[in-house]
């Protein structure tokens, strides 16, 4: 009896005020109990006594959290004490309940460790004790990675860049730092590489586009793992836009040549190329896309006229043909 | 000695009748105040952008992120002790809005309910896409974490708490993808 | 006295109401202006080039095609009964088809004892909103009766053809929503204000100017404009609506005009512009050529651009929608305007259009561009 009050009292020693309750039962058990069991009444005191110190041994718990939890990986918090107790686990995705025996150590499934961050274990019978404990990420076997623009104008400098943050299989980022290996391969150009590591869990990189339009395949690995993206590179503005036009039965064609970007990229084929010919009927205009590399528009009209182009805010030349 | 044994089990008895009334008495004037405070304030974000790179802060940016991470706590605290996921909609997507949701169901088929209150956010932005399309938070939140099973309070600390933060722009705003709690930065 | 009161109120307003019925298309609040609604009415004889355009066009309003018909004298053999509907109704999900005569107003021009001139503003209501058009009638004494001479020549029909269309489309794959973080990074079209004007108009302020799409994929785009007083509130926010060409092709520049009804540029300390491009799927076809654009005077002394819409493609156009901007000598939009086509555009056929300029800047303008929206069933 006095023992299982002397093991209940020293759990309780963390608690504020408990030290003085547990003395003054101490000394009722040790001394004044032993002489007043030969009285009146003691019986039903000593009764109460070990009601109280049974309900003390059961609700009295120490609680021990896992020392070093990865995310995915089973584990157990320690209880001490005995009797039956409600245990609740709340944490970044989950909040659970459950009854559990005291002086056991209450099992935690890897599906309730998933998600990496701080958890919090409690247990009520009576009254309620709680440990708190973190969650660390598991190994990295995945690779968000963020890359702009999707299409890039060719020569222009510092426009490509990426981002890359490790995941573990849980959606977890990966937070300790590592190396990762950034690769950009273009069509007709050797691949360049560029390592940089993970800090606070991203490695970003930065680079000009090439000068040939085509696809630019980037891809960024980590442990064995890789993400690979796609960039565009894309002609840039026309630089000359040049036309020529020629009479035919319903009017006249006009054309381009061959639309090109200044470092000889073709524009990509649905741009929009302005015809405008002016003569005594007045203005007309066609918005003509390029096809094949050309723009051709159809136009009414068998007097002197003058002919321009322009795309965007690029301008062609402009052309005369004479009347019909 | 019998009048000894009656002597103090009366006086264990009268003091334990103190205690109770003095923990109930502080606990009240305690915990009223706390509650009032709680329901009605809404969460403090200081935001420090001075080592966010490698790009630049925008000013419009910083006020809109601010603005949305405030939001964001405000509807997580909500959807946690209300148990309902629609305030995670708006401003949670992705890691973030998976877990919350899982959270709240959790939380809600086992008729538990958390309270986050008394909000105060140490905000700094540790990393700034170079194109702007995501930006990493550091921030240290300290707060009253009330767990309750129905109406009993089974867990009440005032805790300190790091997460790491990842938001991207979404299209007027800025939206929590991941929110990761870790022992230290 | 009990019974006589209600009795003569009863007797007094049939007498009203018939008055009221019998007077429509007589009815009219200038001399020597007829004017005319949906309302029901009589028709009486056509004694008179007024009384005989009115019955004829409550005939119209009324879908009376039988009698309407048979009102009028045709000057062409080729124009039947049909064909005279459709001019009224609409063909091949044109504008005109969704629409309907409301009223008009009719003014003579000249008149002698055996023919008339009679100008009308025709007034409809369309899904786009409420349109008038303005059309001269002719009228001719034969008999006891007044008629008017219908002499507009059937839409021809397109003839049987194979139009060779290399097509050019953009078609937009997106990834599912369990797609992993980043593998959607397909940027937003890259869109660019290159000029903007704000001048007060007689309906409010009017913001304009124009847009391109530098990008090399189409773009839908929208440009919203907010006021802000002097104090830095907002004073309103409005979007440019249908006066902007919504879906730009690579490279290609597009007017806008954003309307502020009520709001005068006195308040306005700045204007925020707001452009919105997402990507679309989009098609370059059909190419609609503008010809024969010239800057006039309309029959009521309005300053208009008028010319004709070409439609180059093997597709009909349902509603071309032409959006015109007019430059000042340096270059600046100095206005921004737009109208519908009512008639559908066919494949390889021309339609007239005009849009107005206001009087006070028509003398400023020195050049304009004009872009085509086009709306096709198949399309929506």
């Amino acid at each position: 009896m006095s023992s299982s009050i002397n093991t209940a009292c020293t759990t309780r020693k963390s608690r504020i005020g408990s030290e003085q309750w547990c003395r003054v039962l101490q000394a009722d058990v040790r001394g004044d109990v032993r002489q007043s069991v030969r009285r009146r009444g003691a019986l039903a005191f000593a009764i109460c006594a070990v009601f109280l110190a049974g309900m003390l041994y059961a609700q009295d718990t120490d609680l021990r959290a896992p020392s070093a939890a990865v995310a995915g990986t089973p584990a157990s918090i320690g209880t001490t004490g005995g009797g039956s107790a409600t245990f609740y686990l709340v944490g970044p995705s989950i909040a659970i309940e459950r009854a559990v025996q005291l002086g056991q150590d209450i099992p935690l499934t890897a599906k309730e460790l998933e998600s990496a961050g701080k958890y919090i274990a409690i247990v009520c019978a009576g009254n309620c004790r709680s440990v708190g404990f973190f969650v660390a990420p598991a190994k990295p076997v995945s690779l968000a990675f963020l890359v702009h623009p999707s299409r890039a104008p060719v020569g222009e400098s510092n426009v490509v860049s990426g981002v890359a943050l490790p995941f573990d299989e849980f959606h977890n980022l990966v937070l300790t730092p590592t190396s990762v290996d950034f690769q950009l391969t273009a069509a007709g150009a050797a691949p360049v590489s560029h390592r940089a590591s993970t800090q606070n869990g991203a490695a970003w990189f930065r680079t000009s586009s090439g000068r040939s339009a085509g696809n630019l395949q980037i891809t960024a690995s980590i442990n064995g793992v890789s993400t690979r993206r796609v960039v565009q590179q894309v002609a840039s503005d026309p630089c000359r836009l040049q036309i020529k036009g020629q009479r035919n039965a319903k009017g006249f064609v006009v054309e381009t040549e061959p639309v090109r970007d200044c470092t000889g990229n073709p524009v990509p084929d649905g741009t929009i190329v302005t015809f405008t010919a002016r003569d005594a009927q007045g203005t007309d205009t066609v918005d003509a896309p390029v096809k094949k590399g050309i723009a051709r528009a159809q136009m009414e009209g068998t007097g002197p006229v003058t002919i321009s182009a322009a795309s965007g805010v690029v301008m062609g030349n402009e052309l005369h043909l004479g009347a019909q | 000695m019998r009048e000894n044994t009656s002597k103090t089990l009366r006086g264990i008895r009268s003091s334990r009748v103190l205690k109770a009334i003095a923990f109930a008495v502080a606990g009240f004037a305690l915990l009223t105040p706390k509650y009032s405070v709680g329901a009605d304030s809404a969460p403090r974000v200081v935001l420090n952008t001075s080592k966010a790179g490698p790009r630049a802060m925008e000013s419009q940016t910083e006020t809109v992120l601010l603005r949305d991470y405030k939001f964001a706590w405000a509807n997580l605290e909500q959807a946690l002790e209300s148990n309902s996921t629609a305030p995670i909609n708006g401003l949670f997507v992705g890691t973030a809005n998976a877990w919350l949701t899982n959270a709240v169901t959790t939380q809600r088929s086992s008729g538990i309910r958390s309270r986050y209150l008394n909000q105060n956010h140490k905000v700094e932005a540790v990393f700034y896409a170079p194109e702007g399309d995501l930006i990493e938070l550091h921030d240290t939140a300290d707060y009253d974490l009330q767990i309750l099973d129905g109406d009993k309070t089974i867990h009440d600390e005032h805790v300190i708490v790091h997460y790491v933060v990842l938001m991207n722009p979404g299209s007027d705003r800025w939206v929590i993808r991941q929110i990761q709690a870790v022992p230290q930065f | 006295m009990r019974r006589l009161l209600p009795i003569i109120l009863v007797a007094v307003t049939v007498l009203l109401m018939v008055i009221g019925l019998t007077s429509v298309g007589r009815s009219g609040g200038t001399v020597g202006i007829a004017s005319g609604s949906a309302l029901p009415g009589f028709s009486s004889n056509a004694n008179t080039p007024e009384q005989a355009l009115s019955n004829f066009l409550i005939d119209v309003q009324r879908r009376n095609w039988d009698r309407a018909f048979a009102s009028v004298e045709r000057t062409n053999d080729s124009v039947n009964e049909q064909s005279f509907i459709q001019e009224w109704t609409g063909t091949n999900g044109g504008l005109r088809t969704f629409s309907s005569l409301e009223s008009y107003d009719a003014r003579p021009l000249h008149a002698t004892d055996s023919e008339a001139q009679m100008r009308v503003r025709l007034h409809w209501s369309t899904p786009v909103g409420p349109m008038e058009d303005v059309r001269d009638f002719h009228l001719v004494h034969r008999a006891d009766q007044w008629k008017v001479v219908w002499d507009e020549v059937p839409v021809p029909n397109v003839p049987s053809q194979v139009i060779p269309v290399n097509y050019l489309r953009w078609d937009l794959v997106q990834g599912g929503a369990g797609e992993q973080w980043g593998s959607n990074n397909v940027d937003s079209p890259h869109v660019r204000i290159v000029s903007m004007n704000a001048v007060d108009s007689a309906e409010g302020a009017v913001v304009m100017g124009e847009i391109v799409n530098e990008d090399t994929i189409p773009a839908f785009v929208n440009v919203q404009a907010t006021l802000v007083d002097a104090a830095g509130s907002a004073i309103d926010d409005e979007s440019s609506f249908d006066k902007i060409l919504h879906v730009l092709l690579p490279k290609q520049v597009s007017p806008y005009r954003i309307d502020f009804p009520k709001v005068s540029l006195g308040k306005v300390k700045n204007v925020h512009i707001d452009v919105k491009a997402t990507l679309v799927p989009a098609s370059s076809d059909p190419v609609i050529g503008v010809m024969n654009q010239k800057l006039d005077t309309d029959a009521q002394g309005r300053a208009v651009l008028h010319g004709e819409l070409l439609n180059q493609s093997g597709e009909t156009v349902n509603v071309p929608h032409v959006i015109a901007s007019f430059y000042d000598n340096n270059g600046k939009v100095v206005w921004v305007s737009d109208g519908y086509v009512q008639r559908a555009l066919l494949p390889q056929e021309s339609e007239a259009f005009a849009v107005e300029i206001p009087k006070s800047l028509a003398g400023k303008v020195q050049n304009f561009h004009v872009v085509v929206n086009q709306y096709s069933m198949h399309n929506s």
